[in-house]
C-alpha cells in the first residue's frame, strides 16, 4: 500500500481509535448547546423554566424522530427527500381511515387499528418503493426519493382534497399526544423508546453492523457476502416507518389529517442529523448524533422564539447553523 | 524485462460510465413522442398561447438548470437556487422601487440599479457557497442546505411575504412581457445563456477545469489546477443565473415575490440536470442535453395540465415518469462492474 | 550511508538532504537523503510503506517536506507546487490519481497547462502537439478517446505521454510496466535509453528484480521511511538488495509447498461469461494442491475465479463444488459452501477502511451462530476469536480496534486472510495475492497458503507475476483471450512453455 494512499486516507477518514484530545472535540457540540441555552436564558429567564424545558424536550422529540429516520438511510450513503410528503400522506391517510371507520360505526379499538394500520401501511409502502427503486433498479437516492416526493405529495393532496381531514378520535390524541407516563408527555416517551431500540439495533445487531459497513464500502460488503440489496430496502422501509410514526404523533397533536404536515421536514431532518455529526458520506452517525442535532436546532428555535427574534431572521440563523455544525464536525474529524 | 505478462488485446470496454450516449438517444425520442402524442390528443397543445407559455417556462427552468448542471459537473450541489430566485426577485423590485423614489422618471437608472442589485445578490450567495465549499471544505449539499434556508429567510424578511410593486412600465411591458419576432424575451435570454454555457463548457479553460475537478479532483490537484478558484466560480455562475431567472420572472409578473422559485424550482433544476445526463458523481454532462431535458419537463407539466389531470395528481405522474426515465436508463446501462 | 561517487559526473541534478515527512501518527520519511544525476536511472527500492511514494510526491511537489533541503539543478527549492515542479522540468508518472476518466486523452495530456488565449482553448493547436508527441513516442493511442474507454495499458501510456509533454529534466516512473504489454514495455525501455542520452535524470520505482537489472545505474534502498543504502547496480546482488530492503536474510523467496492432490473440489465445464471475458473454459482444482492460473492482464483469469465465487454473470456452463452443481453463484452462497475469494483490489472490494480491524475480519461470518444469534451480535465472542486469529497471523501491533485504514498493505492482507480462519472453508480463490505487498509480507502470505494446502484445502492462485505463479503452483493453467491456452504440470511447468503457449493460440494478430 503506497504511502500516498495512507496519507489520503488519513486526510479523508475519521479514525476509530480515539486519542484523548478527540474526546475534547466530541464535546464541542454539547458544550455549544449549553452555551446557547444559557445565552438565551440571560436574555429571558423563562428559557430555563421547567415548563419551557419540557416544551423543548417535547419539540425535540418530533424532530429527533425524523432525524433518526434520516440517519438510518444516511448511514448507507443515501437520504430520503420524500420524508416530508410521506408524513403528510400518512397523516391524511390515518385520519381518513379513522374517520371512515367511525362513520361505519366501528368501536374505538377498531377505529384506532384502522388508523394505525393505514398509517404504517402507507409508510411501509413508501419505504418499499424507495428501497426497491434504489437498491434493485439502481437509481440514485436523490432521483428516487424526488420521485416519491412528488408521488406522496400528489397522493396526500388528492386524498384530502387539499383540506384538513377531520374525524380524529379523542382517544387517539390522548395516546399519542395528550397522555403522559409518570408525568412525561407521550411524545417524549415514544421517542425515547424508539431511540433506545434503534441504538440497540445499530450497535448490537447484524443488520446494524451491515449498515455501517455498507455505508463505508458497499462493494466490499457485497464481496464479503452481506445482503446489501436486501439491507438497503429494509433501511428505507425503516426510515419511512419511523416517519409514519412521527406523522401519527403529529396528527394526534393537530387533531386532524393535514395534507401539508410534512412541509420542509425532509431537509430539516437531514439538517438536524448532519449538524449532530452524521456524515453524508456514509458510515458515521447514530441515534446520539440525531438527537444531539435535533436538540441543538430545537433549543435554538425555542430560544429565538422566546426572545422574539423575527421568524425570518430565524430562518437565516438556522441556515447558518447547519454550515457551522458541519464545519465543527469536519474539524473534529481532522483532529482525530 | 518485465516479468509480468500483459494482454496483447485491449480489455473489454469499461461499461458503466457512458450514460451520456444512452441518454442522448433516449431523451429526444421521448420528447418527440410526448409532443406528437399531445398534438394528436389535444389541439390546444399546439395553439400559439400554449406554445409561448411552454417556451417561456422552459426558458426559466433552463437557465437555472444550466447553472445547476455546471455545479454538479464540478462535483458539487446547489440547493439554494430556488431561494436565490426569490431573493433576487424581491431585491430587484425593492431596489427599483427605491430608485424610483430617488430618481423619478429616470428609467434607465432605475432599471439598471434593480438589475444590478438582483444580480449582486446572486453574486453574494454564490461567493458564500463557493467559499464554504472550497475553503472550509464542507460538502456542497450541506452548505447550500444552509444558505437555502438563510437566503429564503432574508427574502421573507425584506418583504414580510408581501409582493413588491413599483417597477417602471417599460421594464414590465417593454421587456418582461414583450415579444420579439413572436417569441417572449425570456426565450432569447435563455438561448443566449445556453449558447454561452455550451461555449464555456467545451471551449474554455474554466469549463474544462469544471469537468476535471468533478471527474477526478486528485488528478486536477496533481496537474496544478487551482481547485478553489474554480469551485467558487461554478457556485457563482449558478447563483447569478438563478438571480437572472428571478429578475426575468419579476419582469414578467410585474412584481417581486418571495414565493418565486422555491423548493419546487430547485428540485426541478436538479431533476432536469439528472435526466439530462449529468452524473451526480461529477465530471459528466452536457448543457445542451440539460436544456432539452428542461424543455421535456416543462412540456410534461403542461401536458398533464391540458389533459385535465387533477393538479393534485400531477406530481404523482411527474414523480413516476422521472423515476421511470432514470431507471430505464440505468437498466440499459447495466454492464459488468469493474474493480 | 554508503554512496558511490563517480568523480567523472557533474553535481547531482536532484539533491535531497534530511527530508522528513509526517502524517497524522505516521512518520513516512525520516531524514532521507537522495541524489540523482542527470542521465542516470536511479531505482528506488523498498517494501510498501517504506516511503517510496511519499518521497516521489515530495519531489513532485504534491506536498512539502516537514524538514530537509531540496536542491534541483543546483538551486534550492522551497514551497514547491505540482505546477511549478512541472515548469522546472520534474515530471512524475503516478500509478493512479492523475487522469480524469471523463476527459479525452488529449484533454488529459494538457490538463493544467492547456494552450489557450484569454481563457479560450486552442483545440487545434493542442491536437497537433498531442499527435506529434504520441507519434514520437510510438504509442498506439487515439487522442480523441475518453480515458475511461481505454484499457489499463493505454491509460498507462497516456500517463507516460502526459509526463513527457513539455521540457523534462527529471522523469519519475512509479511501477510503469505494471499494465504494459511486452511490446510497449520494450518501447518504454527504448524511450528510457533515449532519455538517458539526452541527459535526463530518471527515478524508477519498482520491486521487479529483472527490470532493475536491465535498467538501473544505482539503487537506493528505503526501509521504514529511512534511507538504508545507495548501491551501484552493477556490483550488487539480488539477495543483497532484498536483505537491505527487508532488514533480514531471506534465503528463499518462495517456500517449498508439499502438494498432495486429492479429490476434485472445484470443477468448471464449458464456462462462458456474459461479457465474453471467459470463453468455453474447462478447469478443475483439487484438494491439497495449489492450482495456478497465469496469463496476460485481461486474459480472463481473474474473471474466471470471480465467476466461480459469484461476482461475474455466467452465460453458459456448469460450476461444481465438491461434486455438487453450483447454480447461480453469489458471495453469500459461496461462503456457505466453503468457497472464499480474496480480491485483488483490497481497498475497493476488500476492506471498509474506517471500520475497525475486528469488523473487517468478521464481515464474512456474521451469518454464523458463533458470531451472532438471531441477528444479535456476540461482541465478546467476536473480540476473542478475532484477536486470537490476528495473533496467529502475527498482526503487529495487535490492536484489533484500530481502523483498517491505518494498516500497511501487508497487514491489510492479513486482515483479509483472517477471514479464512473464521469459518470452515475448503476452497480458497486468491486474486493477485501479492499486489501492493512488501517482500516480507509476501512470504507470510505464501506460508499461509502452504498451511492451507497442508490442511487439505484447494488453493487457486491467479497472478500476473510469472515467477510467483510458477513457484507456487502444482498445476498451472495459462489463459489467453478468455480461453485456456494450456495446462502444465511437473517438468513442463517452465517460463518458456508459458510464453510459448501464447503464440500457439494466437487467433488474431498482435493488435497492440
Amino acid at each position: 500500500m503506497s504511502d500516498v494512499e495512507l496519507s489520503v486516507t488519513a486526510k479523508n477518514r475519521g479514525y476509530m481509535g480515539l486519542p484523548p484530545s478527540q474526546w475534547l472535540w466530541r464535546a464541542v457540540l454539547p458544550i455549544a448547546l449549553l452555551v446557547i441555552l444559557f445565552s438565551f436564558a440571560a436574555v429571558d429567564r423563562g428559557v430555563l423554566s421547567a415548563a419551557n424545558l419540557l416544551n423543548i424536550a417535547q419539540q425535540t422529540s418530533y424532530l429527533a424522530l425524523f432525524a433518526m429516520a434520516q440517519t438510518v438511510v444516511i448511514l448507507t450513503r443515501g437520504f430520503d427527500l420524500a420524508l416530508g410528503p410521506t408524513v403528510s400522506m400518512v397523516s391524511v391517510g390515518t385520519a381518513l381511515a379513522m374517520a371512515g371507520a367511525t362513520a361505519a360505526g366501528q368501536d374505538t379499538t377498531v377505529v384506532l387499528l384502522a388508523g394505525l394500520g393505514t398509517g404504517f401501511g402507507l409508510g411501509i409502502a413508501c419505504g418499499l418503493f424507495n428501497g426497491v427503486v434504489i437498491a434493485i433498479l439502481g437509481v440514485s437516492p436523490f432521483v428516487a426519493t424526488l420521485g416519491s416526493y412528488n408521488i406522496a405529495i400528489g397522493v396526500a393532496t388528492t386524498l384530502s382534497s387539499g383540506r384538513p381531514v377531520q374525524g380524529v378520535p379523542n382517544l387517539y390524541s390522548q395516546i399519542f399526544y395528550g397522555g403522559s407516563v409518570f408525568g412525561v408527555p407521550a411524545a417524549i416517551v415514544i421517542t425515547v423508546m424508539i431511540g433506545v431500540g434503534l441504538q440497540l439495533m445499530l450497535a448490537r445487531t447484524v443488520f446494524g453492523r451491515s449498515l455501517y459497513i455498507t455505508g463505508t464500502n458497499p462493494r466490499a460488503a457485497a464481496v464479503a457476502g452481506l445482503p446489501v440489496k436486501l439491507n438497503l430496502v429494509m433501511t428505507y422501509v425503516l426510515c419511512s416507518t419511523l416517519a409514519a410514526l412521527g406523522a401519527i404523533m403529529m396528527t394526534a397533536r393537530t387533531g386532524s389529517g393535514e395534507p401539508n404536515l410534512g412541509g420542509s421536514l425532509s431537509l430539516q431532518a437531514i439538517a438536524g442529523a448532519v449538524v449532530g455529526g452524521t456524515s453524508l458520506a456514509g458510515g458515521r452517525g447514530g441515534v446520539g448524533t440525531a438527537v444531539l442535532g435535533a436538540l441543538f436546532v430545537t433549543i435554538l428555535s425555542n430560544g429565538m422564539n422566546l426572545t422574539r427574534i423575527d421568524g425570518y431572521v430565524q430562518m437565516v440563523v438556522l441556515g447558518s447553523i447547519v454550515i457551522v455544525g458541519v464545519l465543527l464536525d469536519r474539524l473534529r474529524q481532522e483532529r482525530g | 524485462m518485465s516479468t509480468a505478462l500483459t494482454a496483447s488485446l485491449p480489455h473489454p470496454a469499461i461499461g458503466l460510465g457512458r450514460s451520456i450516449v444512452g441518454r442522448i438517444g433516449f431523451l429526444p425520442a421521448l420528447l418527440v413522442v410526448l409532443v406528437a402524442g399531445m398534438s394528436a390528443i389535444d389541439s390546444q397543445f399546439y395553439g400559439v398561447i400554449n406554445i409561448l407559455n411552454i417556451l417561456r417556462n422552459a426558458s426559466f427552468l433552463a437557465i437555472v438548470a444550466c447553472g445547476q448542471a455546471l455545479v454538479i459537473i464540478a462535483g458539487g450541489f446547489d440547493l439554494s437556487v430556488g431561494a436565490v430566485v426569490a431573493l433576487a426577485s424581491v431585491v430587484t423590485a425593492k431596489a427599483m422601487a427605491t430608485a424610483s423614489a430617488t430618481f423619478p422618471g429616470n428609467n434607465a437608472v432605475i432599471i439598471a440599479s434593480g438589475v444590478a442589485a438582483g444580480l449582486g445578490c446572486g453574486l453574494a450567495v454564490g461567493l458564500v457557497n463557493g467559499f464554504c465549499v472550497a475553503k472550509l471544505k464542507v460538502s456542497g449539499f450541506v452548505v447550500t442546505l444552509g444558505t437555502m434556508s438563510a437566503t429564503a429567510g432574508v427574502g421573507l424578511m425584506i418583504t414580510s411575504g408581501i409582493p413588491v410593486y413599483g417597477m417602471p412600465e417599460i421594464f414590465v411591458k417593454g421587456f418582461g412581457r414583450a415579444q420579439i419576432f413572436g417569441l417572449p424575451t425570456a426565450v432569447y435570454v435563455a438561448l443566449a445563456v445556453v449558447l454561452v454555457m455550451v461555449f464555456a463548457q467545451r471551449r474554455t479553460l474554466f469549463g474544462r477545469y469544471a469537468y476535471a475537478i468533478g471527474g477526478n479532483v486528485d488528478a486536477a490537484v496533481v496537474s496544478g489546477v487551482s481547485i478553489q478558484r474554480h469551485i467558487v466560480g461554478t457556485y457563482v455562475v449558478s447563483s447569478v443565473l438563478a438571480a437572472l431567472t428571478g429578475i426575468l420572472l419579476t419582469a414578467q409578473v410585474g412584481s417581486g415575490q418571495a414565493s418565486f422559485g422555491g423548493d419546487r424550482m430547485m428540485l426541478q433544476s436538479i431533476a432536469a440536470a439528472v435526466i439530462g445526463g449529468v452524473s451526480l458523481r461529477g465530471g459528466v454532462g452536457r448543457v445542451e442535453i440539460v436544456t432539452v431535458s428542461a424543455l421535456f419537463l416543462t412540456i410534461l407539466g403542461n401536458a398533464l395540465n391540458l389533459l385535465h389531470i387533477d393538479s393534485r395528481l400531477q406530481p404523482v405522474f411527474l414523480g413516476v415518469i422521472m423515476v421511470a426515465a432514470v431507471a430505464l436508463d440505468e437498466l440499459s446501462q447495466r454492464r459488468k462492474s469493474r474493480v | 550511508m554508503d554512496i558511490n561517487i563517480d568523480p567523472t559526473r557533474a553535481a547531482p541534478l536532484l539533491e535531497l538532504r534530511g527530508i522528513s515527512k509526517r502524517f497524522t501518527g505516521v512518520l513516512a520519511l525520516d531524514r532521507v537523503d537522495l541524489d540523482v544525476r542527470a542521465g542516470e536511472l536511479h531505482v528506488l527500492f523498498g517494501e510498501n510503506g517504506a516511503g517510496k511514494s511519499t518521497l516521489i510526491n515530495v519531489i513532485a511537489g504534491t506536498f512539502p517536506p516537514d524538514e530537509g533541503t531540496y536542491r534541483f539543478g543546483g538551486e534550492e527549492i522551497r514551497h514547491l507546487t505540482p505546477q511549478h515542479a512541472r515548469v522546472i522540468g520534474i515530471s512524475p508518472v503516478f500509478q493512479e490519481f492523475s487522469l480524469v476518466p471523463s476527459l479525452t486523452v488529449e484533454e488529459n495530456l494538457f490538463l493544467g497547462r492547456e494552450i489557450s488565449s484569454k481563457g479560450v482553448l486552442r483545440a487545434r493547436a493542442m491536437r497537433k502537439r498531442a499527435q506529434a508527441l504520441i507519434d514520437e513516442l510510438g504509442f498506439d493511442l487515439d487522442p480523441s478517446k475518453r480515458v475511461d474507454d481505454l484499457s489499463r495499458a493505454h491509460q498507462q501510456m497516456t500517463e507516460i505521454a502526459k509526463a513527457l509533454l513539455g521540457r523534462v529534466r527529471l522523469l519519475i516512473l512509479d511501477e510503469p510496466t505494471a499494465s504494459l504489454t511486452e511490446r510497449e514495455t520494450g518501447r518504454l525501455f527504448e524511450l528510457i535509453a533515449r532519455l538517458k542520452e539526452q541527459n535526463i535524470g530518471l527515478i524508477y520505482v519498482s520491486h521487479r528484480m529483472r527490470e532493475i537489472r536491465a535498467l538501473a545505474d544505482r539503487v537506493t534502498v528505503l526501509r521504514d521511511g529511512r534511507h538504508i543504502r545507495t548501491l551501484d547496480a552493477a556490483t550488487s546482488t539480488d539477495s543483497e538488495l532484498v536483505e537491505l530492503m527487508t532488514g533480514r536474510k531471506i534465503d528463499l523467496l518462495f517456500p517449498t509447498i508439499p502438494h498432495h492432490a486429492g479429490k476434485v473440489l472445484v470443477d468448471v465445464e464449458n464456462l462462458t461469461l456474459a461479457d465474453g471475458s471467459v470463453r468455453d473454459v474447462n478447469f478443475h482444482a483439487r484438494a491439497g494442491e495449489i492450482t495456478g492460473i497465469a496469463g496476460l492482464v485481461g486474459c480472463g483469469k481473474s474473471e474466471l475465479i470471480r465467476a466461480i465465487y459469484g461476482l461475474e454473470a455466467i452465460a453458459n456452463g456448469v460450476v461444481r463444488i465438491d461434486g455438487a452443481p453450483y447454480e447461480f453463484p453469489g458471495p453469500r452462497r459461496s461462503l456457505k459452501r466453503g468457497v472464499a475469494y480474496f480480491p485483488a483490489n483490497r481497498i475497493a472490494e476488500g476492506l471498509a477502511l474506517s471500520r475497525p480491524i475486528r469488523e473487517n475480519a468478521s464481515m464474512t461470518v456474521l451469518d454464523l451462530p458463533a458470531f451472532a444469534r438471531f441477528g444479535v451480535l456476540r461482541h465478546g465472542a467476536e473480540r476473542t476469536t478475532i484477536a486470537a486469529i490476528m495473533e496467529k497471523l502475527q498482526l503487529r501491533p495487535l490492536n484489533i480496534e484500530r481502523a483498517a485504514g491505518a494498516l500497511s498493505g501487508g497487514n491489510r492482507q492479513k486482515v483479509m486472510l483472517g477471514r479464512a480462519l473464521t469459518r470452515d472453508l475448503t476452497v480458497f480463490l486468491f486474486d493477485e495475492p501479492s499486489v501492493g505487498i512488501d517482500v516480507g509480507a509476501k512470504l507470510e502470505v505464501y506460508e499461509f497458503m502452504k498451511r492451507l494446502v497442508e490442511a487439505g484445502a484447494a488453493v487457486i492462485v491467479v497472478s500476473s507475476e510469472l515467477p510467483e505463479v510458477l513457484a507456487l503452483s502444482n498445476r498451472l493453467y495459462v489463459m489467453h483471450n478468455g480461453f485456456i491456452a494450456t495446462e502444465l504440470t511437473g517438468a513442463e511447468k517452465t517460463e518458456q512453455n508459458v510464453l510459448a503457449s501464447f503464440f500457439k493460440n494466437h487467433l488474431t494478430a498482435d493488435v497492440a
